[in-house]
């Protein structure tokens, strides 16, 4: 689909002519060109801004930023480097994460398939639901104190609503038409379950899976904002304590770029596991 | 004729499939609201018999042919199949649907083989006998592709395949080629009459037009044009295949059960 849509681009440019024109008209449509402007764009306002601000130290420009992450690249900061802080965040996020869709997806699953379970299980859930995860942080540093433990009972809360949610959804909105066509081709329950209410449910429940991880991502900062001696929360607060804007951007950055990419593999993962589903995803 | 010969032509053929004064009320709100969608439909469809119901939108020959696959269960009387009461859907009855109904995630040939998978056939058989099937409803090469990579005459080609795979002791096609467009749907009908006459089933073929019954049918049986459906006619075609749209004695069929039925066509 992409390739053919720059083929028709590329063939509507030549068909304008070789000028100077054609070839302004040319790039302006190139999507990446584009990409790079919009980044660039906003690296150069963000470094005039710092230049004319009266006091750089609260606003740093793009270059300070860039020189701070690479001190504390190499730096320690309370024993760690970048490196060492962005796994530990990491690590908290991948062990909440792990339980929150543990218990979730099954419990989301079972509420779609028995009216009982649903029963008993969905207004304790539609309680739970609207709170945000991080309502819970004092409660549960009160429970788990300030280690490792408080952090990751937050995310687990926190990546447990939307995997519940969409495995939830996913099965009841499954098309009652593709039972129909197995039961007719002569499926018993267990094979329904597994050939026709899986497979159609997967789509809702990774799309779930990939909204959990990055409430996740949010909810291990929130964390470690309140208490924490290492990761990129903790360095955040590090250099608000030490008067450091360069470094609490540096920290920004990082996390930013950090969500991108799980983002990005994750969506090369579904693309894998799914590609009957490429059709959508256009 | 003759009372005696009529009797005889009549046992010389196996009666398939039986509908004994089925009627469906569907209920709305609890039962408050009652639609009565079919009014007493009795019918039988002998072995090896294409028989075509024709009804405008709306008249419950899709129910009736749901309530044949068990899918729907009749309000009153019942649905024999080989002399035995038809009480759900099973595999002794392939079904291709009006919107294909194609399983997503499997490619052509998942699809094709599925039935025989759940029926516990190895893979390497299974594998065999479905390809036999694509073959013969012309989609060979396509074994790997995904339904959303096929155009929808392809799709219920598939679909096509996929019920005749799990060899069926009869095949129920629901309006297949509703939502084709007319060029493709004349294809289709030729290809439905093709792989029919390689490989003979019970036919019970739903649609809403007049010509795709006359082109393909031993056999119509007419609806009334509203709720609750009730049988109207029932037309034996004789007419020599493959058959000509264009065809003197096809034409004159075809103009008599317009007229008959009132349906625009």
């Amino acid at each position: 689909m992409k390739t053919t849509m720059e083929h028709t681009i590329s063939v509507h440019a030549t068909s304008q002519g070789n000028g100077p024109a054609a070839f302004v008209r040319r790039v302006l449509k190139n999507r990446h060109f584009l990409y790079v402007v919009s980044i660039a764009g906003l690296l150069i306002i963000w470094h005039f801004f710092a230049v004319s601000s009266k006091d750089s130290k609260y606003m740093p420009t793009p270059f300070m930023v860039l020189n701070e992450l690479w001190r504390i690249a190499h730096e320690n900061l309370a024993g760690k480097n970048l490196w060492g802080h962005l796994w530990s965040s990491l690590h908290r996020v991948l062990i909440g994460f792990a339980i929150g869709s543990i218990v979730g997806v099954p419990l989301g699953l079972f509420m779609a398939l028995n009216r009982y379970v649903n029963a008993l299980v969905k207004p304790v859930f539609d309680l739970i639901k609207p709170m945000p995860p991080i309502s819970w942080i004092s409660l549960a540093i009160l429970w788990f104190g300030i280690g490792e433990e408080s952090k990751v009972f937050i995310i687990a809360i926190g990546a447990l609503v939307p995997a519940l949610i969409n495995s939830y959804n996913g099965i009841r909105l499954v098309d009652p038409a593709l039972y129909d066509a197995i039961r007719m081709l002569g499926a018993n329950r267990w094979q329904t379950l597994v050939e026709v209410t899986f497979p159609a449910g997967f789509p809702a429940l990774f799309a779930g899976l990939q909204i959990s991880l990055s409430v996740a991502w949010s909810c291990v900062l929130a964390a470690e904002l309140v208490s924490a001696r290492s990761g990129m929360g903790f360095l955040i607060i590090l250099g608000m304590t030490m008067s450091k804007p360069a470094m609490i951007l540096s920290g920004m950055v990082v996390i930013a770029v950090t969500a991108y990419l799980i983002t990005a593999v994750l969506s090369k993962v579904e693309k894998w596991v799914c590609p009957w589903k490429v059709e959508l995803m256009q | 004729m003759p009372v005696e010969s009529r009797v005889d032509a009549m046992t010389d053929e196996t009666i398939k499939i039986e509908c004994r004064s089925v009627s469906k009320i569907f209920k709305q709100r609890g039962g408050k609201v009652q639609i009565p969608v079919l009014n007493s439909i009795s019918l039988s469809v002998v072995e090896n018999e294409f028989l075509v119901i024709v009804g405008p939108g709306q008249c419950g020959k899709t129910t009736l042919l749901r309530i044949i696959g068990g899918l729907e269960t009749p309000t009153t009387g019942n649905v024999l199949l080989d002399g035995k009461e038809v009480s759900g859907p099973g595999p002794d009855r392939g079904m291709v649907f009006q919107k294909y109904t194609l399983f997503p995630w499997k490619t052509v040939m998942g699809n094709v083989e599925m039935g025989l998978k759940l029926g516990g056939m190895s893979k390497k058989e299974r594998r065999e006998i479905a390809g036999h099937y694509i073959n013969l409803v012309g989609l060979q090469g396509f074994e790997k592709a995904f339904p959303h990579q096929l155009s929808g005459g392809m799709k219920q080609r598939v679909g096509i395949a996929r019920a005749y795979a799990n060899d069926p002791k009869v095949l129920l096609l629901d309006e297949p080629f509703g939502q084709l467009d007319a060029q493709t749907r004349y294809l289709m009908e030729q290809e439905t009459a093709r792989i029919w006459l390689a490989e003979k089933k019970t036919v019970v073929f739903v649609t809403n037009s007049i010509e795709e019954a006359v082109y393909l049918a031993d056999r119509i049986v007419t609806l009334e044009g509203k709720l609750p459906g009730r049988m109207k006619s029932t037309y034996v075609v004789n007419l020599p295949r493959p058959r000509e749209h264009i065809d003197k004695e096809f034409l004159k069929l075809r103009h008599m059960i317009t007229h008959e039925t009132e349906l625009l066509l």
